[in-house]
């Protein structure tokens, strides 16, 4: 350029004064990052809410989650082969990582990977948490023939097998629902046995 | 009087002369992107009357003797309001409308493809106005606190929380703590009525501005027209009085049709849905998030793998990679067709093959991915759902784009575009 001369002449001390500018304001804006970033820890509170951390205890009674008799014992002779209900531990449903689902099949239903020493009578409970994305599981009862019913996600469709330990026979859901202990009591109600088998809710 | 005492004062006539003045050229499609825009602004009326009786809180109230979230009892109070339902159900629908309108508008950019030179930061700009919109909307989802608001955030929530590596944070940050906790309504409440409003404001005003700065694209007939009489300016009506005219009247018709539907078509009746409760029915999203809905069903389960310690799940590929991938396609568009000289008139569709018949494959796939939505009512299984959606977007992509070479090779003898 014509005035590279003048330049080079004030050029010096102007860079000097402008080196300490942009060092001021890298400085200020590592500064301001550095502060957000204390920031962006206040904003993600560890609010403990969700989650899926069960507490069930064995001896715990089976209560419908659900109707108009939400809160009472699920009897056992209320249902028959093909039938399931949603259930909580009793006194225990503010916690959503208790809910089951209490199927009845045929007892010579069951296949491994089943667990038959957790179920009595053709009752099997697993969680009801879908493994996917936590959506509650349903029922697809079918009447005809009870042994074809399964349970399945609504959300995005995943289909597990009862009477194959819940195991996953379509959709996106990684994993079964886990298995948890059930048996009948002398007073006709159902109580839990054991704890879960395996992980509970969406697996991330 | 009242215009010559302001005008003394903010210099209207100058303002008049410089902006009012302007050229907008016409075409049926140019309302697209207004559409969005009037939807917009009915967003923000009816959102107000929403938000002075909202009560963003999940504490358990009693509600006619059941005890409910706060939330969900000030919604259904206000469906109980004269006009409530109505104008709870007009915010809903032209919600869905603006982000139809901006996907049509879109779709209208890219099929004539105006977001060529200098135009490219208003195609991102537009994009990003399209996403904040369905953050918008998702975030509205949440505030009644039903059992549909429930299960979506859920969704949601997980989604974000099985990402590698950050997943737990992001998820912490985005949704307050753990989902569901209490403080999540709140949170969303702050973003819903005042972070993304904000933000969209923002993006529209950008969009404008870099309108008014780059001139609008114009009708091809125009371009002869202009080369005829050796003009250079763009040929249209004048924003004031005929455009303003047009614009108005069509806000008003835009709004009619609004008041219709909401006043006929039920939309998110949240007294059916009910309060939080264990089960969950079966519940499909809004229509534009119909796509990821459907192919997160696709992904299949055992589709698991690492990455730098770090998992990846059908969850992470189907609720945030797919997603992802697909605005990063989009925002590539003006980068890959790129013209060396600015463009100012839009182009015809048919005369340009391979960008034309990648956008119907893609509007094929994306329909696709939305009937994957219903696979449980159509009885497809979802190996079968996947080998039909990419059936169908090959064979739309190969058979628009054999047809448009044929059409360009028969018109090339006659014409030159
Ligand atoms: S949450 Fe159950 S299938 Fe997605």
């Amino acid at each position: 350029m014509v005035d590279g001369n003048s330049a080079k002449e004030t050029g010096k001390e102007g860079l000097t004064r402008r080196r300490f500018t942009l060092g001021m304001l890298i400085a200020s804006i590592a500064g301001a990052f550095g502060s957000l970033f204390a920031l962006l820890k206040v904003l993600a509170p560890e609010k403990k809410g969700g989650g899926y951390a069960t507490t069930i205890l064995p001896g715990d009674v089976l209560v419908y989650a659900q109707g108009g008799s939400a809160g009472s014992p699920v009897t056992a002779s209320s249902m028959k082969a093909g039938d399931a209900v949603l259930a909580y531990p009793t006194g225990k449903s503010s916690n959503p990582a208790n809910l089951v689902q209490l199927i009845k099949l045929e007892e010579a239903a069951f296949k491994p990977p089943t667990d038959i020493s957790l179920t009595d009578k053709g009752f099997v409970a697993y969680s009801a948490i879908c493994t996917h994305l936590g959506c509650t599981v349903s029922w697809m009862a079918n009447r005809e023939s009870p042994a074809a019913s399964f349970t399945e996600c609504f959300c995005h469709n995943s289909i597990f097998n009862p009477a194959e330990g819940a195991k996953v026979m379509g959709g996106p859901a990684p994993i079964p629902l886990a298995q948890i202990g059930v048996k009948v009591m002398q007073d006709g109600t159902l109580a839990f046995t054991s704890d879960f088998k395996g992980p509970i809710g969406p697996q991330v | 009087m009242v215009f010559k005492w302001l005008d003394e004062r903010l210099e209207l006539r100058k303002f008049k002369e410089k902006f009012l003045s302007k050229t907008f050229p016409t075409h049926p499609t140019f309302l697209l992107g207004e559409t969005a825009l009037f939807s917009f602004i009915t967003l923000v009326a009816t959102g107000i009357f929403l938000g002075f009786l909202y009560e963003p809180s999940t504490t358990m109230v009693s509600l006619f003797g059941a005890m409910v979230p706060a939330a969900y009892a000030s919604v259904v109070r206000i469906d109980l309001l004269p006009m409530g339902l109505i104008i709870r159900r007009i915010h809903h629908w032209s919600a869905m409308i603006m982000i139809a309108a901006i996907l049509a508008h879109l779709l209208r950019v890219y099929f004539t493809a105006s977001y060529r030179k200098p135009r490219e930061i208003n195609w991102l700009v537009g994009l990003s106005l399209w996403g904040t919109a369905m953050i918008g909307a998702f975030t509205g989802y949440l505030l009644p606190y039903s059992q549909f608001s429930v299960t979506a955030t859920s969704i949601a929530y997980y989604m974000a929380k099985s990402m590698p590596w950050i997943g737990n944070w992001i998820s912490r940050l985005l949704f307050a703590g753990d989902f569901p906790s209490d403080g999540t309504v709140p949170r969303f409440f702050f973003m819903h009525v005042m972070l993304i409003p904000a933000t969209l404001i923002g993006l529209i005003s950008l969009h404008m501005l870099i309108l008014i700065k780059q001139k609008h694209t114009e009708p091809r007939s125009n371009r002869d027209r202009k080369e005829a009489q050796g003009g250079k300016r763009l040929i249209g009506i004048p924003i004031w009085p005929e455009q303003a005219v047009i614009s108005l009247s069509f806000f008003l018709f835009l709004l009619f049709v609004v008041v219709l539907m909401a006043a006929y078509i039920p939309l998110n009746p949240i007294e059916m849905y009910g309060p939080p409760s264990p089960g969950t029915p079966v519940m499909r999203p809004d229509w534009y998030f119909l796509v990821v809905y459907g192919f997160l069903k696709l992904v299949p389960g055992d589709l698991v793998f690492t990455i730098l310690g770090g998992k990846i799940t059908p969850e992470t590929i189907g609720g945030v990679i797919f997603p992802a991938l697909n605005f990063l396609a989009y925002a590539l568009v003006p980068f890959i067709d790129r013209s060396k000289e600015p463009q100012h008139y839009m182009a015809n569709p048919l005369h340009r093959p391979f960008m034309t018949s990648l956008g119907v494959g893609a509007i094929v796939f994306l329909c696709m991915m939305a009937v994957a939505g219903y696979i449980d009512v159509l009885h497809i299984t979802t190996k079968a759902m996947t080998v039909y959606a990419l059936v169908a977007t090959a064979a739309a992509w190969s058979v628009s784009y054999a047809l448009l070479r044929w059409y360009n090779g028969k018109r090339g003898n006659n014409a030159k575009a």
